[in-house]
Order: structure tokens, then C-alpha cells, then sequence
């Protein structure tokens, strides 16, 4: 068994059987499968072993290889989804780049099926968890995306080199430039923000006087090499430094900046904070084709460091998360057309992103060296010392979200800045963005509110002061206090359970109205989702919930439409039994479970017998064994359907199943409430047991 | 490029398109006041609230999103004061005086019974709500499940009231979870169809008694609580969520004012393990269950907590019509849905021998003798194996008919119980679904019914009740 076969020697075997797999061969899937299930104290070895076999084999053989990867986790699940789940962002891409559209397509439908929980199982968590998808499917979606836009581009940056001197068009970061109104007039194009190619971002003079600051500063390397630059921020002489610290003034966002407020912002272009200096739009840029061409090839370079960065770091969710904030900002900048402000916006960012892989030994531990300055009062949570727990599942979720609702917005570039500045933000304790620099210029609603649910997410820091922003389309996962205004003003919140409640069921106690109570059921919930007026705090967790469930309205909206061309029914409602044993998930706010559990859940819990299914047309799906038993369906004429049906079949999410396995599969609920590693066949035995049980004492008692 | 997901209020919107200019009205709602509106059954009204927090029998409204309201009598309560834009025509008035500051602290109360039970790792409160007919105690169910589930509490929702469906057509009885919010729109919600939701669907567990009163026969509404209250049990000690939560259990108003009601209230008591009585609007029920009920005990050994709540001024009485309207519409959403998704239900021809059909005897006193039609013994039902003569002898709650004509747009119900089963058994199931029976074709012996999906149902035992009555058509 497992545990006497040297684990070198299993992957050995595991990857000569791999090897031989030529074709989509049922047998020898489940065959790879049965030895992974079998030898889980390998799963490691067995685990890098498919993966190297995945990446090393010929695009021909990567299919059958990923329907080992697929069929190992589906129906044997952790520690193999821990394990494929650290890579496979680039095994999946690596591979899906060298193969042809047919395979990339069923890689496509594969990838689908990962999104949602393991068909005939009762865990409603999908197969890989979102964050692990996530990257993919924005890296698919973008390669969509960027193929039609590509003609585009193209145009674009011809036009853009064209006329520019610029020495190194690809590569040149822009620099980022506001313009303040005063005496930073930027000089003309060259020297502004826009294109001074080859000033990287990172040139961040070490002199104090803002004012100063010359445009053709000293090599960007050099700020980051002092580490303590953070701490000159106190010492400015701008005046402005009141807005590093956590009440900002909201009227600033408007307003121009005063010129030494300007030189201040300038100043730090390379700052994390940048990302919230918005430029005002009058900026003198070069022109916007120059500019776009050169982003786009900024990103472009940006996503394949941070691509290798993250393939040398799989466990960084920040990587993850900034691979696809990149991802993000590309499609939307290849698919729109953005004003000039907005680009510069995003070339803001872009070159801090640019200057981040540099400073990357430091960014990728958590604590950085630097001693925390003095100033560090900002409590907002991006200060907060992990990168996780900034670029949590939660910002993911809210990426996602945004996402989903933006249309066409510049803003996302927002975004971008945002996940990576992250890892700087050890530099910069004292310098809290001001907040009000960050929608500043922009009139534009959208990029705000983006910001705001980024901010939501914990990926910026918090300002107390956007309210103005929120446009009501937007729906703001968890803007503290802007999509509060429809309810009253509450300071702190208090949370649940230590509100002093004394009511009791007598009428005397019932008639005395209790508004602090009150505000457990408003206020104190938090704020509510913008489409079903539910409630989310706005701590983490509530964050998170929040993402979940903006992810959850997106998804069945989208499945609405997808369902609509098909017929819809009602399903049977569910036997007793069934019903007992069946758990409300709660789809929308759990961030681990697939948003379609409910329904799955419901589905799931349905009567299996006498179930069929119209025979596919589709013949390789014809072909396709029950997963479960890995025996065929059985096809008949029903004279009740009036056509040929799989009879005992049942579809559930992408897959049929004969529908007693399925039921089979789906009772142990009880003892398999969460998918737990190999799934012993004695746990369901167990399971089975208990669902006899309980008939006899249904029966008995009955 | 689109990106997928924007319109979130596009559903409603385009439902709401008007073809003719609907009225458009502006109210401003003091704090703690009531809107309250009735909707004609084919009429609608869309709402949206423009400024401050509003609910609807307590699940809150989102600010800025259309809400459409067809047939309903409603009302749109606020805490803290509200704008909205409401936009057709329907009756309506505000008011400011409500029992909603009770109701909310029953809630508060309730609250904190549930966490005490969870201290002592007991469960949650089951709380039995009575009181006459159109007393609100359906709208109070609603209100303190929507409360207990904004506190992010499971309640498990009891509907004992055969006259409205909950979640399910009238003539059920009904057990459901309730995780996530109760549709304002659409009564409680959806129970699961082949598609997602806007909001999530529910998971009712569903019994059909098929009679409009419990009275009516109380021989078949006493064993179908009982089942009702074993499973709903079963799953509330075995899920820690909603046992925590406890239950709220709605019943029908008849049991309230009748002579022979207590009976019933006592045995939906003992059942459920009632621990929590509230009654409605009316002090001599609530006396009378007092004197009762003082030295009761449950099943557990608590006490019953009894207390009297007031009634709403907004309580208004629905007549036959309206319950018929209401019914009709409850059907018609079961099978095609509702405004916002449409289901399309299967047809399938069935010969009248492939059915196993029972009719439920009304009124207690019949199961003595039957009177069987004599023709019924003359035909052979292929899918009984029932011994010859068993429908006579046997003192049934059933009476086993063939299809006939009267039964066109009849709901019958498809039980988890198969043709061999003996009534008692059949009496206890579940019910799969309902079907429709659109049409009887007494010369071809065929029936042609309405089901919502497309499984053989001949091997399956159906009801035929005489609650809900039969619709008009519901197919062309």
C-alpha cells in the first residue's frame, strides 16, 4: 500500500503510466486516478509529477493529461487540489497557449467545471477555490479580448511612435506627473509626465523641497534605496501633510491642489500612494495614441514579470491577484477608448507597478525591514503588514465585481495600483494617501466608485471622505460610510450581541420602543448590497461576504441569460429524507462555496428515481461515461418524452450521472459536510448507515 | 467588449415598460409610519425608494432599485423615514399608527431566547403565532423570519394553513429553511426550478392536505402535522443553524375562532413542541389559551411563554374572490413562474388506467360508509396491486376514483409513495409536485396533464383534493 512504496517510486510509476497516455482513454484516467487516490501520502510526488508531465509533453497529449489533473481532484480532491492548485495558473497557461483551439476550448469547459463543486458530491465548495480560477479565467478572458483588440493597438501605437522621441517606446514608463496648477506647470510634453521615456517611475528625488523637484530626476533606483524615504514625508515642507493622516479633508478631491500640495504629490509619484493621485486632466500630455502604446507594452512587460514572479511564488495570493488587476486593466485598455486623463491615470500606476518588481525582495516579505516611521498613525487597512490580508479573497471578489459592473472604465486602473502597491506600502507607513487626491480630477463617477470598492475590499486604504462618489448604478461592496446614506449617521459601529437587550414576551416590555436594538437589524449590519438591500458589515469578514455575494448576483444574472434560451421548469420538490439531510448553504456569503449551491444543493437533493435525461446529441458527450461509475448510459425510446432518452441519468453542471449514483454520492452530507481528503469509501458507508437510520426512526415514529 | 452583469435592475425595468403613462407619485414617509397599498390582481405598481431605509414586512428594500408589486395587498413600513417613487395606480394611504414596535421587539425577544438556547445548547424557540383570520399573522411570520434572518439566523418557517400556500400551492402544508432573504416581490420566494434566481430559492418540504379548512377533516390534518412535525424536527435538531434558530409556525385563522379549534392548536403544540404561543388580535383566544395552557408542558419540559400581540390597522379582509385570485395565481406561478422567470411546464397525455388517482373524503363522518361508485369495481387498474375489494372494506381517508371529467383543471398531487403503498403511507408522504389536468378526454380514456417536469408519474399514487379549486384553464 501507500505507505511501503518510497514515494520517488510511485511518482516514477505514476509518471511512466502518464507518459504512455496518448488519448482521452476513460481507463487509463481512472486508472491514474485510482493510484493517486491510493497513494495520497504521495500526493506531492504525484502532484509534480503530472504537472511536469503536463508542461514537458506534446501539446497532443496535454488534454488526456489534464483530465488526469481534472478526474484526480474531482473525485479525489485534497491534498491534490492543494497541490495543482499552487501552479495552476501556468500550468494551465503554459499549456493553453501551446495547444489548438479545439483542445484550448474543451481546457475552456474544463476550467468550467472547476468554478463549481464537484458534481455529485453535497460540498458546495467548487473544485478549486475562486482565487485559484479567478487568474485563469482573466487571463482567458483577456486573451479573448486582446485578440480582437489587437488590430487596434496596433494602429495605435503606429501612430504613437510615429513623431515621438521616444527611445524605447515599449518599455517607457511614464512618469508619473500631476500637474498642479501652480508653479508645477509641467514643461512641455517631453518633460511631463507623459513621456519622459526612460525617467523610470522610481525617480524619486531625495531633495525636500517639493518645488523643486526637478522632472529629470536622478535614477529611480536610487529611492529605493533609501529606505527610510517614507520618513521625509513628515519632514516636507509642503503644508499638506495633514492629509496623511486619516480624516481628510473631502473637499480636496475637487479642488485643485495648491501648488505645494502638488509638488508634495509629485513628489511621491513612486509612492504607493500614488495610485491615488489622480492627475488633473488639463495636464499637458503628449498625445494619446503616444501614450497608449507605450502602456500597453508597459503592462504587456508587467504581466510577464509578475507572471514568472508569480510562477516562483505560487502561494503569494498577491501575485495572483495583481496578475489579474493587470489582466483587468489591459483588456479594458485595449477594448476602449479612454480619454487622455484617464490614460495618464493608468500610466501613473503602470510605472509604479513597473518599479515594483525591482523592489520585489522587499516587498515580498510581509514586515519590511523598514522601521515603521513616526508618523504611521493611519489605521486604514492597507497599512496592515500582510500582503494577504490586503489582497484577500475579499479584494478578489470585489475585483470581480467591479469588474461586473463597470462598463467601459478607465478606472480600473485604479485597480491596478491597488494590488500592487500592496508590497510597497512597507516603505511608506507615514504616508497615507491623502484621500482626497484620489478621485481627484477625474469628473468621471466611475473611476470613484471603483476606487471605493476597492477600498472596500481593503486594498486601499479607506477615506472617510468619498461620499461624494458613489453613483447609485454602482453598487460599492463596502464603502464604509458612502452607501450608508440611506441610513442614518452612526459613528461606530457596535458590534452584535453587546447591545444590552431586555425585552422580554410580556406586552409592558414588548410596547417600549428600543431604538438601539433597532439599529442591530440597520446600522449595525452594515451596508446594505445596492440590488437586495442586504446588510454586510464592514469589517473583513463582512468584506468578504459582501464580494461573495456582488459575485453571486453577477453569476446568476449571468446564468439567468444563459438559461433563457433554454427551457426552464420547476424542479420536483424533495422527498423527506432528502430534505432532512439537506443543509441551507448560504451561497452568497460563504466566499468558499460556489454561488450556485443553493440551487446545486436543491438540484442535488432531488429524487432520483425514474430520472432521465434526453440523450445528448453532442456525441463525444454521448460517449462520456457516468463519472461516478464510470459505466455507460443506457439509451431508450420514452414514449412519454417522445424521444430517446439516457434513462436513471441525471445532468448535473456540465457532467451526467446516473442519477442513483449520483443520490448515492450526495448522501453523505452528513459526514462529509465538507469535502475532507481521499474520500474514504468507509465514510460513506457510514453516511449510507445513518440515512437507514434515520427512515426507521422516521418510520417508527411516524 | 460587454461586460456581463450590469443591469441589475434591468429585470424589473423591463417587466415595468408601460405602455400607457403611469401615474407617478412621490411619498414622503415620516419615520416609524406605514404605506400601506392593494394591488389589483392584474395590476401592478413599481416602487422605488429614494432616500432612507424602508421594509416590507421586514426584509429591507434596497435604495434606488424598482420593485414591482401585481395583486397584492402590502405594506412598506420605515424606521427612520423614507422617500419613494411609486409608480401605477393602486390604493393606497399611510399610516401611523402600527404594532410594529411590538412586533420588532418580539423579534429583539426572540433573539434573545435563541441565545440563551444556545448557551445551554438547547434549541431555538418554537413559536407558534394564532389569532382569527386576517389577523396578520402570516405577515407577522414574515416579519419576524425576515428579522431573525437579517441577524444572519436560520428559521425554519411552519406553514399549517392549508387556505395560502407557502412557497408551494394551496392545500400544502409546509416545512421550510429559510437562509437567505424572502423575495418582497413574490410572496416568499421560489422553491427550485431549473434556473438561478435573483434570489435565492427555497427548499420546502411539502405535504398536501387538500382541503381548505382543518376541520374539514381532521382525521387527515392531525397525521399529515404529525409527519410534518417528525421531519421538520428531525432536521432542526440535525441542523445546528436552524437549531439555533428555532421554529416560527404559522396557522390557519379557523383554529382560532372555532369551538373545536383548541384541539387542533394543541396538537400542532404538542407536535412542534411549541414553547412560544403569540396571538393576534384577540384577547378571548388569548385568555382562553392562558387558562389553558398555564400548566403545560412541553415535550421538553418548558413552559409555554403566551403572549398577546395587537393587530395591525392594516389587516384588511380578503374575500373569496381574492383568495381565489390568489390561489389561481399561486398555481400559475408554480407551473410557468413568475414575471421574472418563466418556466415552461411539460404536457403528457396519460390513459386513465396508468393512474392511480385517491380522492380525498370530505368531512370526517363519510370514512364510515363510502359510497362507491359501483362502476369504479368494474375496471381494472393496471398499476394496482391492491388486493380485489380492498377500497371498500377499508375505511379509508381515500376514496381510489378514476379520472373523470369534473376533475378537469384539477391539481392533483404526485406523493413520494408508490402505487402499492397503503393509504396510511400514501397519507404520510411527501409531495414530488403537482400536476394540472388540462383536459379529460372521457371517450379516448386519456387525461392530458400539466406537470412540471417531464417524469413518468404513472408509477406514483396522486391526491385529488377538493383545495385548491379548480382553476380556470391555464393552457389555451
Amino acid at each position: 500500500m501507500s505507505y511501503e512504496i518510497p514515494e520517488e517510486e510511485v511518482a516514477q510509476d505514476f509518471a511512466a503510466a502518464l507518459a504512455d497516455l496518448s488519448m482521452n482513454s476513460r481507463y487509463e484516467i481512472s486508472n491514474l486516478t485510482v493510484i493517486a487516490r491510493e497513494n495520497t501520502a504521495s500526493a506531492l510526488a504525484i502532484s509534480e509529477a503530472l504537472k511536469s508531465h503536463i508542461k514537458q509533453t506534446s501539446p497532443a497529449k496535454k488534454l488526456p493529461a489534464f483530465y488526469v489533473l481534472d478526474s484526480i481532484i474531482k473525485n479525489v480532491g485534497t491534498p491534490y487540489t492543494l497541490f495543482f492548485g499552487r501552479q495552476l495558473y501556468s500550468t494551465f497557461m503554459e499549456a493553453y497557449a501551446l495547444v489548438d483551439n479545439n483542445v484550448r476550448s474543451k481546457m475552456v469547459e474544463m476550467l468550467k467545471t472547476w468554478k463549481e463543486p464537484v458534481p455529485g458530491s453535497m460540498d458546495s465548495r467548487p473544485v478549486f477555490p475562486p482565487e485559484v480560477t479567478r487568474p485563469i479565467e482573466n487571463a482567458l478572458i483577456k486573451a479573448r479580448t486582446s485578440f480582437l483588440q489587437a488590430h487596434q493597438e496596433q494602429t495605435r501605437s503606429q501612430q504613437s511612435v510615429m513623431g515621438r522621441g521616444r527611445p524605447m517606446p515599449s518599455s517607457t514608463p511614464y512618469r508619473e506627473t500631476p500637474t498642479p496648477p501652480g508653479n508645477y506647470r509641467a514643461p512641455p510634453p517631453q518633460s511631463t509626465p507623459g513621456f519622459a521615456p526612460n525617467y523610470p517611475a522610481q525617480q524619486y528625488p531625495p531633495p525636500m523641497n517639493a518645488k523643486q523637484y526637478p522632472p529629470q530626476a536622478p535614477p529611480a533606483q536610487q529611492y529605493q534605496q533609501m529606505p527610510p524615504n517614507g520618513q521625509q514625508y513628515p519632514t516636507q515642507q509642503n503644508g499638506y501633510q495633514p492629509h496623511g493622516l486619516p480624516p481628510r479633508p473631502p473637499s480636496q478631491q475637487y479642488s485643485q491642489p495648491p501648488p505645494n500640495a502638488a509638488s508634495w504629490q509629485q513628489q511621491y509619484p513612486n509612492q504607493p500612494q500614488s495610485p491615488y493621485q489622480a492627475q488633473p486632466p488639463s495636464m499637458g500630455y503628449a498625445s494619446t495614441e503616444d501614450s497608449l502604446a507605450a502602456l500597453n507594452s508597459d503592462i504587456e512587460n508587467l504581466i510577464n514579470e509578475s507572471k514568472a514572479e508569480w510562477s516562483r511564488n505560487p502561494h503569494e495570493v498577491s501575485f495572483q491577484t495583481k496578475l489579474k488587476a493587470l489582466f483587468d486593466l489591459q483588456t479594458i485598455l485595449r477594448s476602449q477608448t479612454l480619454p487622455p486623463d484617464q490614460i495618464s491615470l493608468i500610466q501613473n500606476q503602470v510605472a509604479q507597478l513597473k518599479k515594483a518588481p525591482q523592489s520585489a525582495p522587499i516587498m515580498q516579505t510581509p514586515q519590511a525591514p523598514l522601521p515603521p516611521t513616526p508618523v504611521v498613525a493611519t489605521p486604514a487597512p492597507a497599512q496592515q503588514p500582510t500582503l494577504s490580508s490586503i489582497l484577500g479573497p475579499g479584494a478578489q471578489g470585489a475585483l470581480a465585481a467591479l469588474l461586473a459592473r463597470q462598463s467601459a472604465t478607465p478606472q480600473t486602473s485604479s485597480a491596478v495600483p491597488a494590488t500592487i502597491r500592496s508590497p510597497q506600502q512597507a516603505n511608506i507607513p507615514p504616508y497615507q494617501p491623502p484621500p482626497s487626491v484620489t478621485p481627484a480630477a477625474t469628473p468621471i463617477p466611475d473611476p470613484n466608485s471603483l476606487l471605493g470598492r476597492l477600498r472596500a475590499a481593503g486594498m486601499l486604504p479607506g477615506l472617510g471622505a468619498t461620499t461624494s462618489t458613489p453613483t447609485p448604478t454602482v453598487s460599492t461592496p463596502t464603502l464604509a460610510s458612502p452607501p450608508f446614506m440611506n441610513t442614518p449617521p452612526t459613528s461606530a459601529r457596535t458590534p452584535l450581541g453587546i447591545i444590552p437587550n431586555d425585552v422580554v414576551l410580556k406586552p409592558a416590555s414588548l410596547k417600549i420602543p428600543r431604538p438601539h436594538l433597532l439599529a442591530g437589524l440597520y446600522e449595525h449590519l452594515g451596508a446594505p448590497c445596492t440590488q437586495c438591500g442586504r446588510r454586510f458589515q464592514s469589517d473583513e469578514e463582512g468584506k468578504k461576504k459582501k464580494a461573495a455575494h456582488m459575485d453571486w448576483h453577477f453569476h446568476v444574472r449571468q446564468r439567468m441569460d444563459e438559461a433563457e434560451s433554454r427551457g426552464q421548469h420547476r424542479s420536483w420538490y424533495v422527498d423527506e429524507l432528502d430534505w432532512i439531510k439537506s443543509r441551507e448553504v448560504e451561497g452568497e456569503t460563504t466566499t468558499t462555496t460556489d454561488p450556485s449551491q443553493n440551487t446545486s444543493a436543491a438540484k442535488a437533493a432531488k429524487k432520483s428515481k425514474q430520472q432521465y435525461i434526453p440523450a445528448p446529441d453532442d456525441p463525444t458527450l454521448a460517449s462520456v461515461p457516468c463519472p461516478i461509475c464510470q459505466e455507460k448510459f443506457e439509451m431508450k425510446w420514452l414514449d412519454d418524452a417522445q424521444e430517446f432518452v439516457w434513462m436513471d441519468a441525471m445532468k448535473v453542471g456540465e457532467k451526467i450521472y446516473h442519477a442513483s449514483c449520483f443520490t448515492e454520492a450526495t448522501k453523505d452530507v452528513n459526514t462529509q459536510a465538507k469535502r475532507g481528503t481521499p474520500e474514504p469509501v468507509l465514510g460513506k458507508r457510514k453516511a449510507e448507515d445513518d440515512g437507514f437510520a434515520f427512515r426507521a426512526k422516521i418510520k417508527s415514529e411516524a | 467588449m460587454s461586460i456581463p452583469g450590469l443591469g441589475q435592475a434591468a429585470p424589473a425595468a423591463a417587466f415595468s415598460a408601460p405602455i400607457l403613462e403611469a401615474p407617478v407619485a412621490v411619498h414622503e414617509l415620516q419615520a416609524n409610519s406605514e404605506w400601506r397599498f392593494e394591488v389589483e390582481i392584474g395590476e401592478k405598481i413599481d416602487v422605488k425608494i429614494l432616500s432612507g431605509t424602508a421594509e416590507i414586512f421586514g426584509t429591507e428594500l434596497a435604495v434606488n432599485h424598482l420593485y414591482t408589486f401585481r395583486g397584492v395587498k402590502s405594506s412598506i413600513y420605515t424606521w427612520h423615514g423614507c422617500r419613494i417613487e411609486v409608480t401605477g395606480t393602486c390604493e393606497e394611504y399611510t399610516a401611523e399608527e402600527t404594532p410594529m414596535t411590538q412586533y420588532v421587539n418580539t423579534h429583539f425577544a426572540l433573539e434573545k431566547l435563541r441565545d440563551e438556547a444556545a448557551q445551554n445548547g438547547r434549541e431555538g424557540p418554537r413559536v407558534l403565532v394564532v389569532g382569527p383570520t386576517n389577523a396578520g399573522k402570516t405577515s407577522l411570520v414574515k416579519l419576524l423570519t425576515a428579522y431573525s434572518l437579517r441577524m444572519g439566523r436560520q428559521p425554519m418557517v411552519i406553514n399549517t394553513d392549508s387556505r395560502e400556500g407557502l412557497l408551494s400551492i394551496p392545500g400544502s402544508l409546509t416545512a421550510t429553511p429559510f437562509a437567505s432573504i424572502i423575495d418582497v416581490e413574490q410572496g416568499w420566494g421560489s422553491s427550485p426550478t431549473s434556473t438561478s434566481s435573483p434570489i435565492p430559492v427555497k427548499l420546502p418540504l411539502c405535504y398536501y392536505y387538500g382541503l381548505p379548512s382543518p376541520e374539514d377533516n381532521t382525521k387527515l390534518y392531525k397525521p399529515i402535522i404529525t409527519r410534518l412535525a417528525l421531519a421538520s424536527t428531525s432536521r432542526l435538531t440535525d441542523d445546528p443553524a436552524i437549531k439555533a434558530t428555532g421554529m416560527i409556525i404559522d396557522t390557519p385563522g379557523v383554529i382560532s375562532q372555532g369551538k373545536g379549534g383548541f384541539d387542533l392548536i394543541s396538537h400542532i403544540v404538542s407536535e412542534f413542541s411549541v414553547n412560544t404561543v403569540l396571538v393576534i388580535g384577540s384577547e378571548r383566544l388569548h385568555s382562553e389559551m392562558l387558562r389553558k395552557f398555564s400548566t403545560y408542558r412541553t415535550s421538553t419540559g418548558e413552559t409555554i411563554t403566551l403572549v398577546k400581540l395587537d393587530k395591525s390597522g392594516g389587516c384588511v379582509d380578503r374575500d373569496e374572490t381574492f383568495t381565489h385570485q390568489t390561489n389561481e395565481a399561486a398555481i400559475k406561478e408554480y407551473f410557468f413562474g413568475n414575471a421574472r422567470t418563466t418556466l415552461s411546464p411539460h404536457t403528457q397525455t396519460i390513459g386513465y388506467d396508468d393512474l392511480l388517482i385517491y380522492k380525498i373524503r370530505e368531512g370526517i363522518y363519510l370514512i364510515s360508509a363510502p359510497i362507491v361508485d359501483p362502476s369504479l369495481h368494474s375496471i381494472a387498474h393496471a398499476n394496482s396491486f391492491l388486493p380485489g375489494g380492498v377500497e371498500e372494506t377499508e375505511q379509508g381517508l381515500f376514496e381510489k376514483v378514476e379520472p373523470n371529467p369534473s376533475m378537469q383543471h384539477c391539481i392533483l398531487a404526485v406523493m413520494y409513495a408508490t402505487v402499492n403503498d397503503s393509504q396510511d403511507a400514501v397519507r404520510d408522504a411527501s409531495v414530488m409536485g403537482f400536476v394540472y389536468v388540462a383536459e379529460v378526454d372521457e371517450t379516448k380514456r386519456r387525461l392530458r396533464v400539466l406537470q412540471p417536469m417531464s417524469t413518468r408519474i404513472t408509477d406514483r399514487p396522486l391526491i385529488w383534493g377538493s383545495w385548491p379549486e379548480a382553476a380556470v384553464s391555464l393552457v389555451g
